[in-house]
Order: C-alpha cells, then structure tokens, then sequence
C-alpha cells in the first residue's frame, strides 16, 4: 500500500502550483490523514477515482471501508452518511454532478438540517460536488443548486472560487459540526488561470466570512465562484475608463456574511450583484432585501443584479453562452450603475 | 395488589391467563432463561400498562395529544430486547418504534419520556419542537425519527449500522418501517446501499399501519432482490421472536447482510395474550415462581404510575424553545421587522440622507 500522496495530491508539499480540483484532492487527503472518522462515499469514487478524479488514489491508500463506492442512490448513501455522522464519523459525500442532488433532497432538508432543531444533535457531513455551466453538459449535468438549499435552515453551503479558499474552505467544512454543502464548479477544476500555489501550512478558512477579492470605490460587485472571475475580467475592461470596482467574493452562501457586503456598500454606494444560479429566486434577491434593511441610506442608486436567465441551461453551445452571464453583461451592468 | 389497582385504572388490564403448557400456540418452544425472561415480561408489563396509562390520562383530558396511532405491539418490545441494547453507547442502535414505543423502551426510555412526549412537554429532547418520536440518543442506542418520510430511517440507520462495521464493531442497528414505506423510493435506496455494503441492519416492516395500501407485495421477494434475509412474525411465541431476531443480528454482525422481517398486524388483544402465554410458560419452566412473576408486574405498574403522577408537574415548551439554534455555531435570528427596530441602526452622523438635509 503507499504510503506517499499521488502527484495530484501533493502540488503543496513540493511547491507546485495546483488547480481547483488539485485544491480539494488535497483537503480530502490530508483531512483523512488527520482525522480517521473522515471518510467518503459516493458513486465510482474508489476504483475509477470519480468521475472528475477528485479521489484517484484514495482507494489504495485509505482502503474500501474509508473510500466507499455507492449504488446509483444519492438519498440512500447521503441518508446513510446522516446515520454514520450520529455515530461520530466524519462523512464527505460526493455527488457525481450536483445535478443529483435531488434525490437527497429529502433527507437533507428534514432529516439531516432539522436534526440539532429536533433534540436529536448535530450532523456533521459535507455533500461536494460539481456545479456550474460552460461545458456543455445540458440541463442535467450544469445545474447552480445552491438555493434549492439556501431557504434551509439548519444547512451550511460553500461556494468557492479559487484553490487556496477551496482547500481551506472543505477543510473548514469537513470540520464543522453543521451539515454543509460544498459547490465545487467544475469551469475553474482545471482552469488554468486558476493554478496557484498553496499554503503549506495545515490552514482552513473559517467558513461565513466574505474575503475582498478586489479593492475599488466606485462600485461593488457582489458575488461567488466562477463569476469572481468574470468580474475580474469586467473589472480589468472597466479600470480602462477609469471605474475601480470593488469585489466582495462571498465564499459562503450560508450564513451570509451581509457585514461585508455592507461595509463595502458603505464605501461605493452602489451595488451590483452578479452569479451563474438563475435569476428567480437566486441569491441577489435576498441579498438585496438586506441590504434594503442595513444599509438603504447609503445607496445611491438601484440595486442591480447580472444573472443567468430564468431556464434549464441549454446544450448547445451558442444558447449556453446566451444563457450564462458574460463579462459583457458585468460590464454593461457596471457602467449603467456608476452612470446613475 | 396487582397492576391494574396500583394504576388505579378501575379494570382489570393485565388479565394474566396462566393457560396451559408451553407452546399453546402449537410450537414447541425452549425457554429463553431467567434474565432474559424477567426483562421480556418486564417489558412487556410495562408497555401494556403504559397504553392503559395513555388512553387513561386522554380520556381524563390529560393527556391532548393526538393517539389514534398509538398502540403498544409487544413484539416489537421482544424483538428490540432480542438486540445487544446497551446504555454506554457500545450497544446495538434501534429506531426508537413507530406507532410503539415498546422498542424504545426496551433500549432504556422510561414511561415518564414516553408521557413527555406524548404531552409535548418542553422536557423532552426536542423540547416538543416536532411531532413524532425524534430520539437519538447514541449511549443508549436509540436513533431516529418516527415522523421521518417513508425509508428515510432506513437509510439512516443503515448508515449507523455501516459506520459499526468499519470500525469493527460487534454491533448492529434495528429500524421500524411501515409496510406502506415499501413503496416509498427512499426505502428502496435506502435497502439497496444496506444490501451492497452488507449492513448489519435489521429492518422491521410494520404490517396493517396507517395509509397502507401495498398489500399485493410480496415483501420477501423485494427482501430476495436486494440479496438479504426475509423473516416473518406473526403470532409466534416472545421465545421463537426473540431468537429470530438474535439470529438475524448474528448474521448481521457477521458480515452476511440485512435481514427484513415483516410484522404480520395483531389485534390488540391477541398481542397482550402472546405475553400472557408467556408469562405462563415463563413460570411453567421454573424460569421464575408466580411471586416473581407478580413483583415484576407490580414494579412495572409502579413504573408507569410514578411516571403518570409526574406528567402534569413536567413543564411545557417555552417560546424560547422555539427559538433553538438550527446551527451548531449560530444565534437564532429574530427578524427586527416583527418587533425590533432595525439592528443595528445606522449612526446619524454618518446618514448621508441626514446630513443632506
């Protein structure tokens, strides 16, 4: 059995750039070294090491009672993991899409977020997975997910945008006493813009903090994931005329860390929200509504929001692109706010 | 003084009926031995008394809660006694029983947490916060949620079961589904992940419950596609249950799988008179004298009486109760819209509409 990390989960200890999914490789990794109760279940994440080979090599390291492939039945294995989490273990549930999600709806939204509520303890677990469109997946396999969750109380949800916050991120989860959902999009796995070296160090991110991914004053951009990165890019084309935009990556969902989207708010008076989830019901609405609560007297115009339009996402590749917020409509969005 | 009279219930309730030799049913049985039998009549008496105690405390207006589903099936109490039920958190886990609280009480609630709950007092562990048994209580082994939709408890206690078995435990996990769950997705994943990983679960499928209408299933053909054991108990005597059930569990523990054992549906009065039958074999084999048997009865009805006396001293849920965190880590959020003003209210100085003015 080895006993050293494969090369895709030791980026960190030889100084190597890693990518997103390198990112979460290595969390899951060394959480298992670190705690023994961690342990994953799944669909084809031992022998074929997942369908995006988050997990190659896991198998051979921490074996089959720790790297548990799982029938097609996303409600049984996260209902089992429930069950495993009441016994002290750590479970980390993979969802090959989290498109599949749905069928664990149920037990985590009544069983597993009402567990503390109903006197019956806390259920530490994290269900990961990929998420997001621009790979032309199609309805079934681009799915956001996070506010079919984000109306839960009792849930967590993480949405990270770059491999230092994943790593620490899903280690800050795996950690945590609280169920979360972990949104991993599967546009930045491998992005090579994305690569960067990691901390050595064994360090999490405390999870419902905000981070400033860009300082500005003109404007500030709200928003998580992929879309951190399309505002950068309409940030860099708006610096151009001289707009200096503000970036709040908001890392997680849930709670909400509105504190930093207030004090940002309070320093630009003008605020843009922007993510890939469609618009109806998406998170902007309630970021919005709080704002609206906390800091209305500082706003000097609409809030306004740049989202994916209210539909399944489409396969094809040119209704795709339609369909997902471009830096064009950052742009566009950005400029009618700091005109107003 | 027998149990009916120390509960003051105005009738007769246990009707002991000393009848025969051993298997009057028609089956031989072997008796279990002294310990076991003392806890299965115990249990039993205990049960039986706390259903009258229930129906009782109701129809004084005592007790306003809804019982049209309640009843105790004392086979569901042999059947949980027949698990290695522990009170250090190394014991089996069992699903604290449906419309029953028999098996609940067999892996150590006492009368009083059952009338908490039942009452919805704010003492018990959800602080009467949801409806349905929601009890989990790991050291005693007791793990789920009767109010959970149908099989989500299978998967869970599967899941409990699996987590046994990774860490090399000798322990396995019981759960109570109605046979109306059979039709429920949930319990079919739930059921297949127990049968691939060759959980040591033991699912009870409650025949005759509410809101049945699979009685065309043949259960033992679903139990056949997902590899596992069938069973079935139907008026079988405690003895032949409990060593069903202590059988499955070794098969289980032994890495062989699940086992589904279906619960044919009794009438009432046939289920208390499998105890009776017991309770004369019990004494019929010299396991224990009628003066044992009849201290056992009187202490179960102390039991139940002591606890009965205390309902109405438990305190109800208080409206901070609910108000409890749903987070390990977070404060319950009161909106300021309903009551408060905004929080925290932005300092004039710096209220640019103010300062406009």
């Amino acid at each position: 059995m080895p006993t050293e990390a494969p090369p895709h989960v030791n980026r960190t200890r030889v100084g190597e750039a890693a990518t997103f999914l390198e990112a979460i490789s290595e969390a899951l990794w060394e959480e298992m070294e670190r705690d023994e109760r961690v342990f994953l279940m799944g669909e084809d994440i031992g022998a074929y090491g997942g369908a995006f080979k988050v997990t190659r090599g896991f198998l051979d390291r921490f074996g089959p009672s720790r790297v548990i492939d799982t029938p097609i039945s996303e409600g049984g294995f996260t209902g089992a993991a429930a069950g495993a989490a009441h016994m002290g273990l750590r479970p980390v549930v993979e969802m090959q899409f989290m498109d599949f999600v749905s069928p664990a709806y149920d037990v985590l939204t009544n069983y597993i977020a009402t567990s503390l509520y109903r006197g019956a303890g806390p259920i530490p677990l994290v269900v990961r997975g990929p998420v997001g469109g621009g790979n032309r997946g199609g309805p079934f396999h681009s799915q956001n997910v996070e506010m079919a969750f984000f109306h839960t109380p009792g849930l967590k949800i993480v949405y990270p945008s770059n491999p230092r916050d994943a790593k620490g991120l899903l280690k800050s989860s795996i950690r945590d006493d609280d169920p979360v959902i972990f949104e991993e999009h599967k546009g930045l796995y491998r992005a090579p813009h994305c690569r960067e070296v990691l901390p050595p160090d064994d360090y999490v991110i405390p999870l419902g903090r905000a981070r400033t991914a860009l300082e500005g004053e003109h404007l500030t951009i709200v928003t998580y994931g992929l879309m951190v990165h399309r505002s950068l890019d309409a940030a860099t084309e708006l610096a151009r005329d001289g707009i200096r935009v503000e970036i709040i990556d908001l890392r997680t969902l849930l709670p909400l860390d509105e504190e930093a989207v207030a004090a940002s708010l309070r320093k630009t008076g003008k605020l843009l929200i922007v993510h890939e989830d469609t618009r109806t019901g998406g998170i902007a609405g309630e970021i919005a509504i709080r704002m609206n609560e906390r800091a209305f007297e500082w706003l000097d115009g609409p809030i306004l929001r740049v989202t994916a339009i209210d539909s399944p996402v489409p396969f094809s590749g040119e209704l795709e692109d339609y369909f997902l917020p471009s830096v064009q409509d950052v742009v566009t969005a950005a400029r009618y706010l700091v005109e107003y | 003084m027998n149990g009916a009279e120390i509960l003051g219930l105005g009738r007769q309730v246990t009707g002991l009926v000393i009848s025969g030799p051993a298997g009057s049913r028609g089956y031989p049985v072997t008796p279990l031995g002294g310990r076991v039998a003392e806890d299965l009549l115990y249990l039993g008496f205990q049960g039986r008394f706390l259903e009258a105690s229930v129906r009782n405390l109701a129809s004084s207006g005592l007790l306003d809660t809804g019982l049209s589903n309640f009843g105790i099936d004392v086979r569901t109490t042999v059947i949980a006694r027949a698990m290695r039920c522990g009170q250090d958190g190394r014991g089996d886990l069992c699903h604290p029983g449906l419309r029953s609280p028999g098996p609940a009480l067999a892996f150590g609630a006492t009368p009083l947490e059952v009338l908490r709950h039942l009452a919805r007092k704010g003492t018990t562990p959800a602080s009467a916060r949801t409806g349905g048994w929601s009890w989990t209580d790991v050291k005693r082994g007791v793990m789920g949620w009767g109010g959970a939709r149908g099989g989500m408890m299978t998967q869970v206690l599967a899941g409990a079961a699996l987590a046994c078995k990774q860490r090399g435990e000798d322990r396995a996990a019981l759960v109570f589904e109605t046979r109306a769950t059979l039709q429920a997705g949930g319990w079919h994943e739930g059921m297949n992940l127990a049968g691939a990983v060759r959980a040591p679960l033991i699912v009870v499928v409650e025949d005759g419950l509410p809101s049945d209408s699979s009685e065309d299933m043949d259960v033992e053909a679903v139990a056949a596609s997902y590899g596992v054991a069938f069973e079935r108990v139907a008026e079988d005597a405690h003895e032949r249950v409990f060593r069903m059930v202590a059988s499955a569990r070794r098969r289980a523990v032994s890495g062989e799988g699940p086992t589904v054992i279906v619960l044919v549906p009794l009438a009432e009065e046939d289920s208390w008179a499998l105890h009776d039958d017991f309770a004369a074999r019990v004494v019929a084999h010299g396991d224990a004298t009628q003066s044992v048997l009849d201290d056992i009865e009187s202490a179960a009805a102390t039991a139940v009486d002591h606890a009965s006396g205390r309902l109405n001293k438990e305190p109800g849920p208080s409206a901070r109760d609910a108000l409890a965190p749903v987070l390990t880590d977070a404060v319950p959020v009161v909106p300021w819209t309903r009551r408060d003003p905004p929080s925290p209210a932005p300092p004039p100085s710096t209220q640019r509409a103010i300062d406009a003015d």
